[in-house]
């Protein structure tokens, strides 16, 4: 759908208004944010290098193991890791766009 | 959004099996019902289950189905992300209740479901629904069978990009919502507000939810569902498929410690249930029952504990005193035997499952002028011959509320409660002697 200008521009104002309403809220989660994607640079970074299972991208990062395991989780619900197989009591995660290609 | 005024006959308040039920029971005979339900989505805990004891059911798919046909009746106003604020007597009996529609920042009638919002969204979040181990985003469609399938914004952990209100096709987005009061007027109401478990932390010897490959049994029921949040049963600690299993009874409930003494009833069942599911999904697994004793009292239920034994589940009949780690965070239990001569042994485990007891998980004392009882849970007078019948006239109760039951329980209970509601509404329109005598027999 196509907005008006000045829709668009009064949406903007709106998203501002709220934003500075909940400036404390929005600090918290961009800071957040940051920290994920520090972590899923260094995991993207491994899993280009082939599939690996958790432990594997756990001691490469010095991520702990379960943290890991969350963000693969959250990757893989979100369509950016699949899943590629067992490798003895571990399964191996890839990039989706690799196992694409 | 549009929100009016509300005139029903009667207001369930919670939306899990138990308040879903009474609802349809009284709609299906003609009954104006509200349910009010504070989460974005319908469902309770039953809809995070992945199987039914003893049938073994699949839970999504016997309680979808109850979720849309509560949604789509035509006796049934469904309110979802509202919260009860106020109640007051209707002159000539009844209620006034004030409802809070709590701001969902997308327009209800106009969302269509179609996550896109959810896919743009760059947060992450640890997802309740999954018990953490999953992940959700700031905007989203509760979980995957969620009733009504409409998109959430969890403004407290958003950065307020925008890029979600791009993504829309349909303009759904709205950051400018706020809460919005109105008004429900009913002639009775029906409290099924649930349970909740004992919290993680409570038991400081079972590693006060601080050891990662020790969970409770609501986590292995979202490893075992379908739409769980890995697709398999793995331990959290590092993704490992778990070789050995092991389940602690009574975690939680018949313990002084915690003040919990009763018995949370269904937790004996729901491990040699999930003890079964996942011999299924592990063949090669090991997996121990430790327990004081094994009650299954009800329909079906003995023959269940039976066939579980003889699958090769391992029952071992102590007190489990502690739990701990060894280096690689596998949980080590240290455990009484009660029959071996009282002998104490420790067992490491790949993952070690606490059964958790239902604890109460609301009081209605303030809003509601119901009071609780020992255990926490809903007063109720007769518990003989009026079980879903609080002290305050015109107040019921069913499911958790009313104290720990599984679900057959709570959809036996759900039918009465709107039974005795449709009653009290017909006394209220021309009162008889006969049931005032009950009443006041309930009442005294
Ligand atoms: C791990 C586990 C496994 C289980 N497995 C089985 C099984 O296999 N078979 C079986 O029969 N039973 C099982 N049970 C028991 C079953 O979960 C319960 O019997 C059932 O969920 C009770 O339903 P309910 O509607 O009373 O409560 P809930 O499911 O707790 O629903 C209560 C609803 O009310 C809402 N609510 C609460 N307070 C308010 C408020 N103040 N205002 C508005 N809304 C409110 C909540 O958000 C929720 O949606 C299991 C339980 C556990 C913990
Ligand atoms: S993108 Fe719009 S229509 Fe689709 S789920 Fe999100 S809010 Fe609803």
């Amino acid at each position: 759908m196509t907005l008006t200008r000045e829709e668009a521009k009064q949406r903007t104002a709106i998203l501002k208004q709220v934003r500075d309403q909940h400036q404390e809220t929005v600090d918290r989660t961009r800071a957040r944010l940051k920290d994920q994607q520090t972590v899923r640079r260094q995991i993207c970074q491994q899993l280009r290098g082939g599939p690996k299972i958790v432990p594997e991208i756990a001691e490469a990062t010095g991520l702990p193991a379960h943290e890991v395991l969350w963000h693969i989780t959250a990757m893989k619900k979100y369509d950016l890791v699949v899943e590629v197989g067992q490798c003895g009591e571990y399964y191996q995660y890839a990039m989706a766009k690799e196992t694409e290609s | 959004m549009t929100v009016k005024n509300v005139h029903v006959d009667v207001l369930v308040v919670g939306g899990g099996i138990a308040g879903m039920q009474s609802a349809l029971d009284l709609a299906d005979q003609g009954y104006r019902v509200a349910l009010v339900e504070k989460e974005p989505s319908i469902g309770g805990k039953m809809i995070m289950l992945s199987k039914v004891f003893p049938t073994l059911d699949c839970c999504s798919c016997i309680t979808t189905p109850k979720m849309s046909a509560v949604a789509h009746h035509d006796n049934i106003e469904l309110l979802t992300y509202c919260d009860v604020q106020a109640i007051g007597d209707r002159p000539g009996g009844g209620f006034v209740i004030d409802v809070v529609q709590k701001p969902r920042y997308v327009d209800i009638d106009t969302c269509t479901g179609c996550r896109q919002c959810e896919y743009v969204c760059p947060i992450d979040l640890p997802s309740q629904f999954d018990r953490e181990l999953g992940a959700v985003r700031a905007i989203r469609v509760p979980f995957s069978t969620a009733v009504p399938q409409k998109a959430f914004l969890d403004i407290d952990n958003c950065i307020l990009c925008g890029k979600c209100q791009q993504a829309c096709p349909v303009e759904a987005i709205d950051f400018a919502q706020q809460p919005e009061t109105f008004t429900v007027e009913a002639g009775a109401i029906i409290l099924a507000t649930g349970f909740e478990l004992t919290p993680a932390g409570a038991k400081a010897e079972y590693g006060a939810g601080e050891l990662l490959n020790v969970v409770d049994a609501l986590v292995m029921e979202r490893l075992l569902a379908p739409t769980g949040p890995y697709g398999h049963v793995l331990r959290p600690s590092d993704g490992k498929e778990p070789d050995s299993i092991a389940y602690v009874q009574c975690a939680g409930s018949r313990d002084k410690t915690l003040g919990v003494e009763y018995c949370s009833r269904v937790c004996c069942m729901y491990a040699i249930k999930q003890a079964m599911l996942l011999s299924g999904a592990l063949p090669l697994a090991d997996i121990t029952i430790y327990y004081m004793d094994i009650r299954t009292f009800g329909k079906g239920h003995e023959q269940f504990y039976q066939n579980a034994k003889a699958m090769g589940i391992e029952f071992v009949k102590g007190k489990v005193a502690r739990i701990t780690e060894d280096e690689d965070k596998n949980p080590v239990v240290r455990v009484e035997l009660i029959e071996d001569g009282s002998k104490v042994v420790e067992r490491a485990h790949d993952l070690v499952v606490l059964s958790v007891g239902m604890l109460p998980g609301y009081n209605p004392k303030s809003l509601y002028g119901v009071p609780v009882a020992d255990d926490g849970f809903a007063a109720i007078p007769a518990p003989n011959i009026r079980p879903s019948v609080t002290p305050k006239p015109g107040i019921f109760v069913t499911g958790a509320a009313a104290g720990p039951m599984d679900i057959v329980d709570s959809i036996v209970l759900a039918g009465a409660a709107a039974a005795e509601a449709a009653a009290y509404l017909e006394e209220v329109r021309t009162p008889s002697p006969q049931r005032a005598a009950i009443e006041e027999a309930v009442h005294a």
